[in-house]
């Protein structure tokens, strides 16, 4: 009962911001609840809707985790797109390099080299603010860009597959990509690794002396740190943490579905992040299931435009209004006390 | 000198997250008086005003000024109608000179350039007047306590006001300041001035006011005029009917349990120094140590490096030069961590930065700081159950009004959270207190209650190094009193040497300049 | 006029051209931050502005009305955030950030709703320069300075006058005094929620108007994401800044600098390849925040609400 009670506040938000962004659509000449019959129905009523709903779902869970992992220390790490991107590169020169492993050294390694470039994509931020006190939103932002055009570099070089029209690599050596669950339509098992992760997270920051210390810290690192608690390292880890994350996405949608680098391969997955985040309110325990509410909606969005000729950002308003209206509905329990 | 009633406010409720802070109280102001509002803390005075300065909203009630009903719902209407109010933590712009701070707010003679002539000589001829001297152009950040608030009497002076409320204008001066004020005030008044004084400090209102109102959890209790009033009366109208002043530490002198042999030495700094980030001093060569049992007093002005002092202690500042040593080993290195697994604790200053979690649970809260220690982890992976458990415990014990263990530390009140902060401070058997004005915001009955714990846990040899503004707390409490100034210890007294004035004379560096 | 004196007429004109954006933005930003309101949406505000800005020049046919309507967006933009900072307490940052999604979705949904999806975008007419009479004559001088477009003049001017604005007048003193301590100025009279406002819609109007100038100046059109971090490099160009008007000015003149060096050297052939002088204006905000973060002082309040009854101890 009192579950219910709590969550009512989370489902008012997101019913209203459903009738708000409806009375939008209805006022951009489209009928809204065609419109959201097909943004809601799309996941579910064919394997192959659901199965792409999933494949979304892996990438959006873990960079949102990029996201919320450093919140829970007081970090905003706004560069999960480049850390997403330099975990793709990072998968990608081992898929290349050494194309001729076998799978079972050539499969982990790939992932592992996504995860630890990754990481290191974030440590220049975390390290920036460990030692020069340097705002991390704007070092992680400014990265970001950096990682644009690193990833153009590498898919315009010498590892450049002339036949495809945008700058795209040649593929990873095929004893890298990631071994199936369902064949057709394709669904690898990164869906496991990233629930897994999920999982292992959920257990560092609620049961662990570690954990405990990355909650103490996001709560006040004044106080924190006056209490014997090193906030500059919490801070530095919980970055990486977020960072490796985010690089595992990148390495994972290079070994498990493109198996190879292409321009704007990491989709809008980080912004998406950043709002599952933030619908999720910072807790990590919540992101995988806000995640996959977010999938099926942008799953649902690109029908929308196929058949309905809605532009797909009208979803992106959507999920902004629910931000808000969950920011509105904290703010109304708190006038309540 | 005929007095008339000038200021009246009649059933004034207000409420702060379910927590009655004012319940029904009247209040009286006359012409040309100096009236003391007495009370302990949360006991209402400064919420009182705060509605009559227009930064509260209260939820009933009626103000009357020169018998017209008037609403105040602004600090910009208490200004217009001559009501002025010197807080407790000084309203000042850092990085603004002191003419500008004063006129901030104001309108100005020439408002779209820099010429602020006709201001300066205006504010420097009520200087004059009210014998306040003050450089002009200084910068309110250069400027040691004493003289800021004599920047905030000048801006409620150049505003014209009739009525001066001063909330616990004494905190932050030594005696003779003090006194300086009480011949301002004096002056004030003389001018026609009247002069609401909060206080929590039953001398200075007997020394100073005309007329007394005493307020307890939010309801009048007494109002009197001062030669009606004594000192046991007012005592009982501050702490209520419940207390029992013969077992307390503040009223009752056997209830002191001071030690006085000598033990072996818990903690010792010598030459210890600090140099800050922007290269500047602020520890310099201190030295004293601390036995097992015993309570040693810092004196000293806010702001003369009590807290550096303090950090420094326990590790969460690296000293830059000298030595500190707990129980003979070299701790001077030593992390924060290490030192609290050592057995130190502390209570910061600053509870609301330095102390306390707000987004995190009360059991967060009250484990912070030893949540590495067994029982509430082991090998990494905490105990929620005896974190739990403990934490009911502790909730029960220190009267914390809270939920449970899950409630949220935002919900808690001020008065609360102190009591997470002792409470926190008190569960562990410690071997060394750190205790940075442990009892501000706390009322009489907690205050002795803090007091009765330092004693107990004193008891079983922990040393305490408690530094105070308060220079009636040292000397109810300390031990020794050493006395700082400008980062050095410029002395340090016996408990048979103390004396308010000598102590003062010290804070105030006067023998450090004469040498 | 030799080869090097050329290149270096052109890269300064260029500079000159190039830094408005900045100008106009970092002093949009250091409105609100000295009344304590930390704008994060600069990006999302500046491509909403560009884009907004874009569609009413196309369809009204002139650049002046494509700007008020750039500027009245990112005014709107401003009185959100300071409604929901402000009047509503939340979190500034993450208002903030919403506020960036809000602004990037709308960027690219409007031409979409306006124009339909079309191959070909079409182009509006670019500000024109105006030479001023006599000073554009100075030889060296008169070109780099003296013959821009009007919002190059505006940018200067604007500066000066907030510099004088803040530092010199009474109301500059109240206006900081704000962003200093909210508590000592609204105990002195001084509505701490008005100057809140006002400095944030101002912020946003300048804001909105620095993402015009990319269309009306660059490049005639709007592209999705044209700005490119702009927005977010203002942000570290305000701490550079120290939150002044005119170190933000100088500041942007070198941030400008650096975005036209990065351009010219791969117009000019260079032996490094083009991505990595792409990222020249990134990894150079990167090194000047190194020199600057934590040593340049910032309005006391910066980003934190103020409620006044809330209670400390």
């Amino acid at each position: 009962m009192t579950q219910i009670k709590k969550s009512l506040p989370y489902i008012i938000a997101v019913v209203g911001a459903f009738i708000a962004a409806g009375i939008f659509i209805a006022a951009i000449q489209y009928n809204p609840f065609e419109a959201y019959k097909t943004l809601i129905t799309t996941s579910f009523r064919t394997p192959n809707g659901f199965i792409q709903t999933l494949m979304k779902w892996v990438p959006l869970t873990l960079t949102a985790l990029a996201f919320t992992v450093p919140l829970s220390s007081g970090k905003y790490n706004i560069g999960a797109e480049g850390q997403f991107l330099a975990g793709a590169i990072g998968a990608t020169t081992v898929g290349i390099l050494l194309a001729d492993l076998p799978p079972a050294l050539l499969i982990p390694l790939v992932i592992i080299a996504g995860i630890i470039t990754g990481a290191l994509w974030g440590l220049i931020s975390a390290w920036l603010l460990y030692q020069f006190n340097i705002n991390e939103i704007l070092s992680t932002v400014l990265l970001n860009f950096i990682s644009f055009q690193l990833v153009d570099y590498v898919a315009t070089g010498p590892w450049r597959d002339p036949s495809a029209g945008a700058p795209t690599t040649i593929a990873i050596g095929q004893n890298g990509y990631l071994p199936m669950l369902i064949k057709n339509p394709p669904l690898s098992i990164g869906v496991i690794l990233m629930i897994l992760v999920a999982i292992g997270i959920y257990f560092y920051t609620n049961k662990t002396t570690s954990g405990y210390e990355l909650v103490a810290t996001g709560a006040n690192p004044r106080a924190a740190k006056v209490h014997g608690i090193d906030t500059r390292k919490m801070f530095l880890l919980s970055m990486v943490i977020g960072a490796a994350a985010a690089g595992l996405a990148g390495a994972m949608e290079v070994s498990g579905v493109q198996h190879r680098l292409i321009e704007g391969i990491h989709s809008n997955f980080a912004t998406l992040g950043l709002i599952i985040g933030l619908i999720s309110r910072g807790k990590n325990q919540a992101v995988p299931f806000v995640a996959f509410f977010i999938a099926v909606l942008e799953v649902g969005a690109s029908a929308m435009q196929r058949t309905m000729m809605i532009p797909s950002q009208v979803v992106l308003i959507v999920e902004a209004l629910i931000v808000i209206f969950i920011l509105l509905s904290d703010l109304i329990k708190r006038r309540q006390k | 000198m005929e007095q008339t009633t000038i200021l009246q406010m009649h059933e004034v409720n207000k409420t702060f997250d379910k927590v009655k802070a004012l319940d029904n109280v009247e209040f009286e102001l006359k012409s040309n008086e100096i009236l003391g509002l007495l009370g302990g803390n949360g006991a209402g005075k400064t919420t009182l005003m705060n509605v009559l300065y227009g930064l509260y909203k209260m939820d009933s009630g009626s103000i009357i000024l020169n018998g017209k009903p008037i609403t105040i719902p602004s600090p910009k209407d208490a200004i217009a109608h001559g009501i002025g109010m010197v807080h407790q933590h000084f309203l000042q712009i850092n990085n603004y000179t002191v003419l500008d701070n004063i006129i901030l707010g104001t309108s100005v003679s020439r408002p779209w350039t820099a010429d602020r002539k006709k201001e300066k000589a205006a504010i420097e001829e009520l200087c004059k007047r009210f014998g306040l001297e003050i450089d002009l152009d200084a910068y309110i950040e250069t400027l040691p306590l004493g003289v800021r608030q004599k920047v905030e009497i000048l801006k409620a002076l150049y505003r014209g006001v009739n009525i001066l409320i001063l909330d616990e204008p004494t905190t932050n001066l030594i005696p003779q300041e003090v006194d300086a004020l009480f011949e301002t005030l004096k002056i004030m008044v003389k001018e026609g001035l009247s002069i609401v004084f909060i206080t929590h400090k039953l001398r200075e209102v007997l020394h100073i006011c005309d007329r007394i109102s005493v307020l307890r959890e939010g309801k009048n209790v007494v109002s009197l005029t001062r030669k009606d009033a004594s000192d046991e009366m007012l005592v009982r109208a501050m702490v209520g009917e419940g207390m029992d002043l013969q077992k307390s530490v503040i009223f009752s002198e056997s209830s002191k349990k001071i030690i006085t042999t000598k033990r072996e030495t818990v903690l010792q700094l010598e030459n210890v120094s600090l140099v800050n980030s922007d290269k500047i001093n602020v520890l310099s060569d201190i030295s004293f140590e601390i036995g097992a049992g015993e309570i040693l007093g810092i004196a000293g002005v806010a702001g003369n490096g009590q807290r550096d002092l303090a950090e420094v202690v326990m590790g969460i500042q690296t000293a830059t030069s000298g030595t500190i040593k707990f129980m003979n080993e070299d701790i001077t290195q030593s992390s924060t961590k290490e030192n609290i697994s050592r057995g130190f604790v502390y209570i910061p200053e600053d509870r609301l930065a330095d102390g306390f979690l707000h987004k995190a649970s009360v059991a967060y809260n009250l484990i912070l700081g030893y949540h590495n220690l067994p029982p509430y982890s082991n090998k990494g992976i905490v105990n929620w159950k005896n974190v739990n458990a403990a934490s009911r415990e502790m909730i029960k014990k220190f009267t914390i009004k809270t939920t449970g263990p899950d409630d949220a530390g935002g919900n808690l009140s001020g008065g609360n959270i102190q009591r997470v902060m002792i409470a926190r401070a008190f569960s562990q058997s410690s071997k060394l207190m750190v205790a940075h004005n442990p009892t501000r915001g706390l009322d009489i009955p907690s205050m002795d209650f803090v007091y009765k714990n330092i004693f107990e846990h004193a008891e079983t040899g922990m040393a305490t190094l408690l530094l105070s503004e308060d220079l009636d707390e040292l000397l109810l409490i300390s031990n020794r009193i050493a006395v700082m100034y400008r980062g050095k210890i410029v002395g340090i007294l016996p408990r048979e040497k103390f004396d308010k004035y000598a102590i003062g004379r010290m804070m105030s560096g006067y023998d450090q300049e004469s040498k | 006029m030799t080869g090097i004196e050329t290149f270096l007429v052109e890269f300064l004109k260029l500079t000159f051209l190039s830094m408005v954006p900045f100008v106009l933005a970092g002093q949009g930003t250091m409105l609100g931050g000295r009344t304590g309101v930390f704008n994060v949406a600069q990006e999302g505000i500046m491509l909403t502005g560009a884009s907004v800005g874009f569609l009413v020049g196309y369809t009204s046919g002139s650049v002046f009305v494509g700007s008020i309507a750039a500027m009245l967006v990112g005014g709107l933009f401003g009185l959100i955030l300071a409604y929901f900072t402000t009047t509503l307490k939340m979190d500034q940052f993450v208002v903030g950030l919403a506020l960036f999604f809000v602004g990037t979705g709308l960027s690219t949904l409007l031409p979409k709703l306006v124009l339909g999806i079309t191959l070909t975008p079409p182009l509006i007419p670019t500000l024109k320069n105006i030479p001023v009479p006599l000073l554009s004559e100075i030889p060296v001088l008169g070109p780099i300075l003296f013959n821009q477009n009007i919002l190059v003049y505006i940018s200067v001017l604007l500066s000066i006058l907030l510099w004088y604005l803040l530092f010199k007048t009474n109301l500059g003193l109240r206006l900081r005094s704000v962003g200093e301590n909210p508590k000592a100025a609204d105990s002195l009279g001084i509505s701490v929620n008005r100057y809140r406002y006002l400095t944030t819609i101002i912020g946003g109007m300048l804001i909105g108007l620095a993402g015009a100038y990319l269309p009306m100046v660059y490049t005639g059109t709007f592209t999705e994401l044209m700005t490119k971090g702009r927005g977010w490099i203002v942000i570290a160009l305000t701490f550079f800044g120290g939150w002044s008007p005119l170190i933000i000015l100088l500041g942007s003149i070198f941030f400008a600098g650096i975005e036209v060096l990065s351009y010219r050297m791969q117009v000019g052939g260079s032996v490094i390849p083009f991505q990595f002088l792409n990222m020249l204006p990134y990894i150079g905000t990167i090194i000047i925040m190194i020199f600057t973060f934590g040593k340049s002082r910032v309005p006391a309040f910066l980003g934190q609400n103020y409620d006044r009854e809330r209670r400390t101890l």
